[in-house]
């Protein structure tokens, strides 16, 4: 049952990019509905009002649909508690599971753990994967343009705005076949990363998977070196192992190419790493691996209506980990800097270990505060620029979009480290900290709201980071600044993928805390 | 971050709790002094660059473990996996130092197969006059079980350096001579990036990477 092998894996991936397609592109749509006068003439913002009417009929007519982020399997394959029933469970996921829809939750960061679902669902649904999946890849590659700083001449590039330019007008046209869906979505996502201001991507975080997703894809197909990586993963493999494999290869051809140094500041694994994201995010994997054995032998031990019990409650546990539900309300934006900090500190204490999350929130603060100065500075220049031009070369304060974009990365990266790190400091103190008067069910629910918030953080941040790009590069060619602005949302959506795998990873560390608890509570009556 | 190493040595810090392991590596990666410093929880990482020979360096990955003994399970996991250790005591703590040679049986269990090479390290020597370990003593301990001995303060910036570079410079002597030998499954030290040259131990200069390229 938990032996799958490759080839359905990449096939569900790639039947994603069809049917996610199908879903986000219209809500990509409707963000154009937004920026109204946006590149178009007076007689525009007609047809875009009737366009987001229809896509926001569509949406609503897709709302049966798992929401994309959604963890993919609510009953993990890991789950020890259960594994005595796996078969039946399978059988009755595939049963659940015809609609081909209803998988796109997959992806692609949960490699690690996988394994149940997808067999479920591959064996449903491998025949919608229909014909031109290739043509979507080859189109996947040129369109998103991002994947690796490594390729991407500009000849691509131009090309790939004719594309983009091209598979547009294929969308408005009302071209609904899934190949023209496909590329509308591609293109959508370049529209809109064209566009300028607050509302880039009102899609939010559903966008910023979807990119990442794509671009998995992509690079997993381009890229020899990551191809390897994905050969080589089973169900063993570890979200730490995919990342170090990956940061390995970087270093390596970072090292063989010395002459890319700018590359090398903007790659997100090495920085990842740099911030002692894979450490901690390694450290907090084995922590969830010995409390999964440790999980599996206590339960074993137990029998009649202890078990049933404590089933009762690790299915509650389950639940907390699997409504993970991430809305992306403009509301919620609109809140003030200092939210953040309270919001998840508010939540952290709520989890009484005897730590704070300050490595995070100081780190947050001086991003968003360095935000903050380039958009302002460059918001004077453009006030005076007119009067002083040519700009003065040697004002250091200049940010040019390489360095936004590098910011970008390096701030995301650090962002997300010291997030894993948190989870992690947070496993060991509930495996190994004093004893606290706090249920595990209480400690789960705080640890899924801050999942939630943390990512909604990641996605706000990259939203201000393609502002300032936007405002910045304002003179920038679009194929310059396209793909750092692609650049951003790819690596806040890998973000939020890591935070959310790490935050997978506390389940059978708190699984552990229940059962512990429970067994002290019987022992002592 | 742009150097190219030649090396990836992991070094564990370990020692009893307040002795000052995260201070010292603090002063070692970031040059400061922690005024405050909260106990580690489980376990900490930090890494720098090390540049032993000019030309020549290695990168540390330094494991900063908790002392208090509710972490011991966590921290025990990764001596395995690590090719040297710091091993502190505060000389103005004699019971600090009278654990010296349970921290190392305990080493001894886990590091199995393989071994560390470790340095005893009186730390706090900025507080000469509360000093309860004499330097005598101390070197002979260290003595006894191989070990150089270095006294260090985290917060005068003494020795620190020379604490880390000497232990990377022991053990990079140890792989020179293959007495150390880089193992798949062992991330004790890893080779670095020296493109298209498979290096072993020997002289790898840095024009060679330059006309590669």
């Amino acid at each position: 049952m938990k032996m799958f092998n490759f080839c359905s894996c990449d096939i569900i991936l790639l039947r994603d990019i069809i049917i996610m397609s199908e879903n986000d592109g219209v809500k990509n749509m409707a963000t154009v509905k937004e920026i109204p006068s946006f590149d178009s003439g007076s007689s525009q913002p007609k047809k875009q009002l009737h366009l987001a009417e229809h896509s926001a009929k569509q949406e609503s007519e897709s709302e049966h649909i798992a929401p994309t982020r959604k963890r993919p399997e609510p009953k993990s394959p890991s789950e020890p508690v259960t594994s005595e029933v796996l078969p039946d469970e399978g059988l009755k996921a595939i049963g659940k599971d015809p609609v081909p829809t209803e998988v796109t939750q997959t992806g692609w960061g949960y490699w690690g753990n996988w394994g149940k679902s997808l067999l479920s669902s591959a064996s449903a649904t491998v025949a919608t994967v229909g014909q031109g999946i290739s043509n979507v890849i080859e189109k996947a590659e040129t369109s998103l343009g991002i994947p690796s700083p490594t390729e991407i001449s500009s000849e691509a590039q131009n090309t790939e705005e004719t594309n983009v330019k091209a598979s547009s007008t294929h969308k408005e046209d009302g071209n609904t076949s899934p190949m023209g869906t496909a590329l509308g979505v591609f293109s959508t996502i370049s529209t809109a990363v064209q566009s300028t201001g607050k509302s880039v991507i009102s899609g939010g975080l559903d966008a910023l998977e979807f990119i990442g997703k794509k671009t998995m894809d992509v690079i997993a197909e381009g890229d020899p070196g990551f191809k390897k990586t994905k050969g080589l993963m089973n169900r063993n493999s570890t979200l730490s192992q995919v990342l170090r494999e990956a940061k390995d290869k970087e270093e390596l051809r970072t090292a063989n190419e010395v002459t890319m140094a700018t590359d090398k500041k903007a790659h997100y694994g090495l920085l990842f790493d740099e911030f002692q994201g894979l450490s901690h995010l390694e450290a907090l994997e084995m922590l969830s691996r010995e409390s999964e054995i440790k999980v599996k032998s206590l339960t074993n031990s137990l029998s009649g209506e202890e078990l049933v019990n404590l089933k009762l409650e690790l299915e509650q546990l389950r639940e907390a980990f699997s409504l993970a539900e991430i809305c992306d309300e403009e509301e919620d934006e609109k809140k003030e800097d200092e939210d953040f900090t309270s919001e998840i500190t508010e939540l952290f204490s709520q989890l009484r270990v005897s730590t704070r999350p300050d490595k995070l929130t100081k780190a947050r603060n001086t991003v968003h505060e360095w935000i903050r100065m380039s958009s302002s500075k460059s918001l004077i220049e453009e006030e005076e620029g007119k009067q002083i031009e040519p700009e003065n070369p040697e004002q250091e304060d200049k940010k040019t979009i390489e360095d936004i974009h590098a910011f970008a990365i390096q701030s995301l990266a650090e962002l997300t480290a010291y997030s894993i790190e948190m989870f992690h400091k947070t496993a060991a103190l509930i495996l190994h900290g004093k004893k606290q008067e706090i249920t595990a069910l209480k400690r789960s629910k705080a640890l899924s709201q801050m999942t939630v918030l943390l990512c909604k953080e990641l996605s706000s941040v990259s939203k201000e980071f393609a502002t300032c790009l936007t405002t910045v590069g304002v003179k920038e060619k679009a194929d310059v600044l396209n793909p750092l602005i692609t650049g951003v949302f790819l690596e806040a959506s890998n973000s939020a993928s890591y935070v959310q795998d790490a935050f997978q990873l506390l389940l059978p560390v708190l699984e552990i805390s229940l059962i512990q608890s429970q067994i002290e509570s019987s022992q002592s009556q | 971050m742009e150097a190219i190493w030649l090396y990836q040595f992991r070094l564990i810090v370990i020692g009893d709790s307040t002795v000052g392991k995260s201070c010292l590596i603090r002063r070692f990666t970031e040059g400061r002094f922690p005024q405050v410093s909260d106990p580690t929880v489980g376990v900490d990482f930090f890494s720098r660059l090390v540049e032993i020979e000019p030309g020549k360096r290695i990168k540390l990955q330094i494991w900063d473990t908790a002392g208090q003994e509710r972490f011991r399970s966590i921290t025990r996991a990764y001596y395995r996996n690590s090719v040297g250790g710091l091993l502190l005591f505060d000389i103005t703590n004699r019971r600090s130092f009278q654990n010296v040679h349970e921290w190392l049986e305990e080493t001894k269990v886990h590091v199995q197969p393989y071994q560390i090479v470790f340095v005893l390290v009186g730390h706090k020597c900025d507080l000469d006059t509360q000093r309860q370990v004499t330097r005598h003593e101390a070197e002979k301990v260290a003595a006894g079980y191989g070990m150089k001995y270095i006294e260090t303060s985290a917060r005068d910036a003494i020795n620190v350096e020379k604490a880390f570079t000497d232990l990377t410079r022991e053990i990079y002597e140890l792989v020179k001579r293959g007495e150390i030998t880089i193992q798949e499954g062992w991330e004790g030290v890893k080779s670095g990036f020296v493109p298209n040259v498979v290096h072993s131990s020997e002289e790898v200069v840095k024009s060679d990477r330059r006309c590669l390229c």
